[in-house]
């Protein structure tokens, strides 16, 4: 490559970039296409291909199967995609410097805005609230941040506005923001700063670097990236989880649930949230469970309440922040959450 | 003699970021000082805030992913 001169090198590399994107539209559409298809794809496959007969259990579970797997696992690719390359835009770093210094109530909602944004790992939990905290932001909205982020995810939205439409995912990230908001609030005004641990505010506050904004290539390196490691991990889950609802869809009867997960039944989300919180679990494997839950007679209210206890608080985030949080404001935090989780599950068996 | 550090909590990602560090470092047979910090005084010092991160001679120069194999060589002149 350093033998080639820059102009035949350049030129050379604008070719290959031009093959690249042409490559790539290709494939977006062809996916298009499947995905509008895929109805007529999944039937075709099951009673035509498969020796399946139509109105059995089998064929049932199957023609679901065929049709959910692959519209989710391409739903799941684009918009995994989509949000990595926006993701450069904002950074923790960036989100820390818009925070620093913001008041109470404004500063909840946008941290919890930031929090769906943000490109968040659990481990990643404690030296972000160092980060946030030693920075200047408002325990109460550290903590909106922190609540929102693993809660209210692209996943957990891809699947919830593929399996149920994008009513069920708006009120999803509707209601996940208002936990994160009033949640955090809360904490905010109970005045528990000193339950932080008090080495983290004798930390030395790390400088945040400015850095050059990425060029587009970068950016849409991001993108691939959050597809291989977002996908490449939750595909499996989405497969079995989709394999199991496949099960449930084909022989389990009708209204099944209704009688102990049904909306009647006063202790059934109290119960979604207990059993919730300790599990730890990632939207992908749970989603297509729920939806055989829902289809079957379950509540939505229920069931939102449980999926959301599973993937917003669990144990070993929980034991993660215990390095920085003591226990009584550990024991706030998970509390106020539940509280906020249990409200949400109330009120939608109660409304809808 | 570069001091990389891999920072990191211990998770997954950054036990993975660790090896693909010390596989660069290691087929180029060049000598380096090499630093698995999990300490949480050392990260906020830095002003880190997404782990995993590499950090070469003070210099963050990785943070929040997993660093492909390229990227390492290129960020020490290995050819």
């Amino acid at each position: 490559m350093t033998l080639m001169p820059d102009s035949i090198d350049a030129a050379s590399r604008g070719s290959r970039r031009l093959a690249n994107a042409a490559m790539w539209s290709i494939a977006a559409m062809a996916a298009v296409v499947v995905y509008t298809q895929l109805a007529r794809i999944a039937a075709f496959a099951t009673y035509s291909l498969l020796p399946l007969e139509r109105d059995t259990h089998l064929g049932a579970s199957m023609e679901f199967f065929l049709f959910e797997v692959p519209k989710v696992l391409l739903l799941l690719v684009a918009v995994v995609f989509v949000v990595g390359v926006l993701r450069t835009y904002l950074t923790p770093e960036r989100a820390r410097r818009l925070l620093a210094g913001r008041r109470e109530a404004g500063g909840n909602v946008l941290a919890a805005v930031f929090g769906v944004a943000t490109p968040f790992c659990s481990c990643s939990a404690v030296p972000l609230f160092i980060g946030f905290v030693t920075a200047g932001v408002p325990l109460g909205v550290t903590l909106s941040f922190l609540i929102s982020a693993p809660m209210v995810n692209e996943v957990a939205l891809v699947l919830l506005f593929g399996l149920f439409g994008w009513r069920v995912a708006a009120l999803y990230l509707g209601t996940g923001l208002a936990i994160a908001i009033v949640a955090g609030w809360t904490i905010g005004r109970l005045k528990l700063e000193r339950r932080v641990e008090p080495w983290v505010y004798a930390m030395a506050r790390g400088d945040t670097r400015e850095e050059l904004p990425p060029r587009w290539s970068e950016r849409l390196a991001a993108g691939r990236v959050a597809v291989r490691e977002i996908v490449g991990k939750v595909w499996p889950y989405v497969v079995l989880g989709i394999a199991v609802g496949a099960g449930i869809h084909g022989y389990v009867p009708t209204n099944f649930l209704a009688s102990f997960m049904g909306r009647d039944a006063w202790w059934a989300v109290p119960l979604a949230v207990l059993l919730g919180v300790p599990m730890y679990s990632n939207a992908a494997a749970i989603i297509p469970v729920v939806q055989a839950l829902l289809g079957k007679g379950a509540a939505l209210g229920t069931v939102l309440a449980f999926m959301m206890s599973v993937i917003a608080l669990s144990l070993p985030e929980i034991i993660i922040l215990r390095k920085v949080l003591r226990p009584v404001l550990i024991a706030t935090f998970v509390a106020t959450v539940a509280v906020g989780i249990l409200a949400v599950g109330v009120l939608f068996n109660a409304v809808l | 003699m570069h001091r990389i550090e891999v920072l990191g909590p211990g998770c997954t990602r950054c036990k993975e970021t660790l090896r693909v560090v010390q596989h660069v470092v290691e087929s180029a047979g060049i000598q380096v000082e090499l630093v698995k910090e999990e300490s949480y005084a050392r990260m906020a010092t830095l002003g880190i805030m997404s782990t995993p991160a590499v950090v070469v001679d003070g210099i963050i120069v990785i943070a929040g992913r997993i660093p492909k194999a390229q990227e390492i060589r290129e960020l020490l002149g290995i050819s």
